[in-house]
């Protein structure tokens, strides 16, 4: 089957998929999140799938994209939509600022760097109490149905919205994927110094994917408080649940590949919420546990994720049958 | 030969290295338009470091390096293939995940719609048959021999003037070897000038006309190859005779 029948056909199946579910249920809010998830792996694939740049730091520009849009929705009103604009503005800046004093570091101490960044951002939000609210966070003042003030009762239409974000962004990572830029990010990332001969400018690729990337994240970040109403300075400029989240569900599903992060979202925010659901009665930190074991057995098996992993078991398959 | 024709790349009292310590200390050498020179030396003499400071991609150095009047000390290593410079580095380094066509351009993206693009990679084709064959292939499947080739066709995508070459042959099949010593002399006869740094002696003073010798950061000696070849030093310390 041809890749674009492929995924006409799995857009159709999302498409229809909540009307046979509770629009208010907690099925499809789950899959919501799921989708917003998706939307997060990939957007952060554009800078550590195709430039294999580990960011251990998304949060840092989700947070921006929540707080800016959050902030000007409670002190002026503004559409969140317009406050999505913004934040991803602002997260564009701060990606520009940050990549020079990390331009030079790979690996580990690039990783480190991102989460050190996001971190600074988490305290000032936590400790800035006039205009973040500090500790406590901020609540989105509640007026639904309002698509302008992007307010829903229902589930349903944000399960929409987080669909369109993930088409959105997963077309924004093709496009640059096979546009110049994604050719320049792939030399770069199989050899920097080989990249740097054949005329590559490094610096300005890695800088070019970064404010992609952070512009994208905001937008996410934007569309999570206005779905979840409430945030405070953990929950969206939280290592664990969203800097370590989204270099996860990319890793996981397969870096560098478009469904990667939509397979590695679809497999883990579900498995969160089972192993919540089954374990958090049973002992604190018991579902974490859970969880962690899980995806240290898929990266032993299979570290380049677990597309990788069925692409390897139908060629296998396709040989078995043809020899 | 080398008095009438103008010189193109002039490397002058060029010091060099990394964190703190010199690798070339005060290293002089000129190629003239259309000349085929070699350095040839140890492991160690700073063969590699010599070719990675004229690209720009050793950031600790000083001296004076030009090329066609052009001061490269002032340029980024992704400038100086603007220039038609390319520096081909040592153990060939194609991009594996991509096609060969991609990889050959990358050589000249900023080319894909011009119709240069298609003449120099239909250039690049005649040179090398068997990159034609294999265009759709990833460059990470092929032989030593056919990445050599790759990175070779890369080079030629660019308005290529002076090719850098770092160790080419090494870790060939000999009968490869052969094939890559018949491209760089094609690549030459097609008017390219070119800087080679091999540790197989006897292949680069077969094909360059002119060559240097660098122990320890240092040119010791200047000559024409065929002289180089005759010196009963480089003969017994390099050519193993």
């Amino acid at each position: 089957m041809k890749w674009w029948i492929t995924g006409a056909v799995v857009l159709v199946a999302a498409a229809i998929v909540p009307t046979f579910l509770d629009p208010t249920g907690y099925a499809i809010r789950v899959l919501t999140l799921a989708l917003l998830f998706a939307a997060l792996g990939q957007a952060w694939n554009i800078v550590g799938g195709l430039a294999n740049q580990i960011s251990l730091g998304h949060a840092a520009f989700f947070g921006l994209g929540a707080y800016t849009s959050t902030i000007l929705l409670i002190n002026f009103g503004l559409s969140p939509w317009i406050g999505m604009l913004a934040g991803a503005a602002i997260a564009a800046v701060a990606a520009y600022l940050l990549s020079f004093p990390t331009m030079k570091l790979r690996g580990h101490y690039f990783a480190l760097a991102t989460l050190a960044f996001s971190e600074v951002l988490r305290v000032i939000a936590g400790s800035w109490t006039s205009v973040t609210g500090g500790p406590v966070g901020l609540s989105v003042p509640f007026s639904p149905d309002s698509f302008w003030l992007l307010q829903f009762k229902s589930t349903m239409p944000y399960y929409y919205i987080m669909l369109g974000a993930l088409v959105v962004i997963s077309g924004v990572f093709v496009w640059i994927r096979h546009s110049s830029l994604g050719y320049r990010l792939r030399a770069l990332k199989e050899n920097p110094e080989a990249a740097e001969v054949v005329g590559v400018n490094t610096t300005q690729v890695k800088i070019s994917a970064a404010v992609i990337s952070a512009a994208l994240t905001a937008t996410l970040g934007t569309l999570y408080a206005q779905f979840t109403y409430f945030f405070d300075p953990e929950a969206v400029f939280g290592i664990i649940p969203i800097s370590v989240r989204a270099a996860i569900i990319a890793i996981l599903g397969g870096a560098g590949t478009v469904v990667g992060p939509i397979i590695g979202a679809f497999l883990i925010v579900p498995m969160e919420e089972m192993a919540n659901v089954l374990l958090s009665s049973r002992g604190a930190g018991l579902s974490q546990l859970a969880f962690g074991v899980m995806l240290i057995a898929i990266i032993l098996i299979e570290p380049r994720g677990i597309l990788a992993l069925i692409t390897n078991g139908v060629s296998r398959l396709r040989r078995r049958k043809s020899s | 030969m080398s008095d009438t024709t103008p010189t193109l790349l002039s490397v002058e009292d060029v010091y060099a290295g990394y964190d703190g310590s010199d690798v070339l200390h005060g290293v002089s050498l000129d190629v003239h338009a259309g000349e085929f020179v070699c350095v040839i030396g140890a492991n160690t003499a700073g063969k590699s470091t010599l070719l990675r400071t004229i690209s720009r991609l050793v950031p600790k150095s000083r001296g004076r390096i030009t090329f066609d009047g052009t001061d490269l000390m002032s340029l980024k290593a992704h400038e100086i293939p603007k220039l038609g410079i390319a520096h081909v580095p040592e153990g060939r380094h194609v991009f594996p995940d991509m096609t060969v066509e991609e990889n050959l351009l990358l050589g000249a993206y900023t080319l894909r719609q011009d119709p240069v693009y298609k003449e120099r990679l239909e250039k690049a084709f005649t040179l090398f048959p068997r990159l034609k064959e294999r265009r759709r292939q990833w460059a990470g499947t092929l032989s030593g021999g056919e990445q050599q080739m790759v990175v070779l066709g890369r080079a030629m995508m660019l308005n290529l003037r002076l090719l850098i070459l770092d160790e080419p042959s090494h870790g060939l099949a000999p009968i490869v070897v052969d094939e890559v010593h018949d491209a760089l002399v094609k690549i030459h006869e097609a008017g390219t000038s070119i800087l080679l740094v091999e540790q197989n002696t006897s292949l680069a003073l077969s094909v360059a006309s002119r060559g240097y010798v660098l122990e320890s950061g240092e040119i010791v000696l200047a000559e024409s190859a065929k002289a180089l070849h005759d010196d009963p030093k480089v003969r017994e310390a390099y050519l193993g005779l």
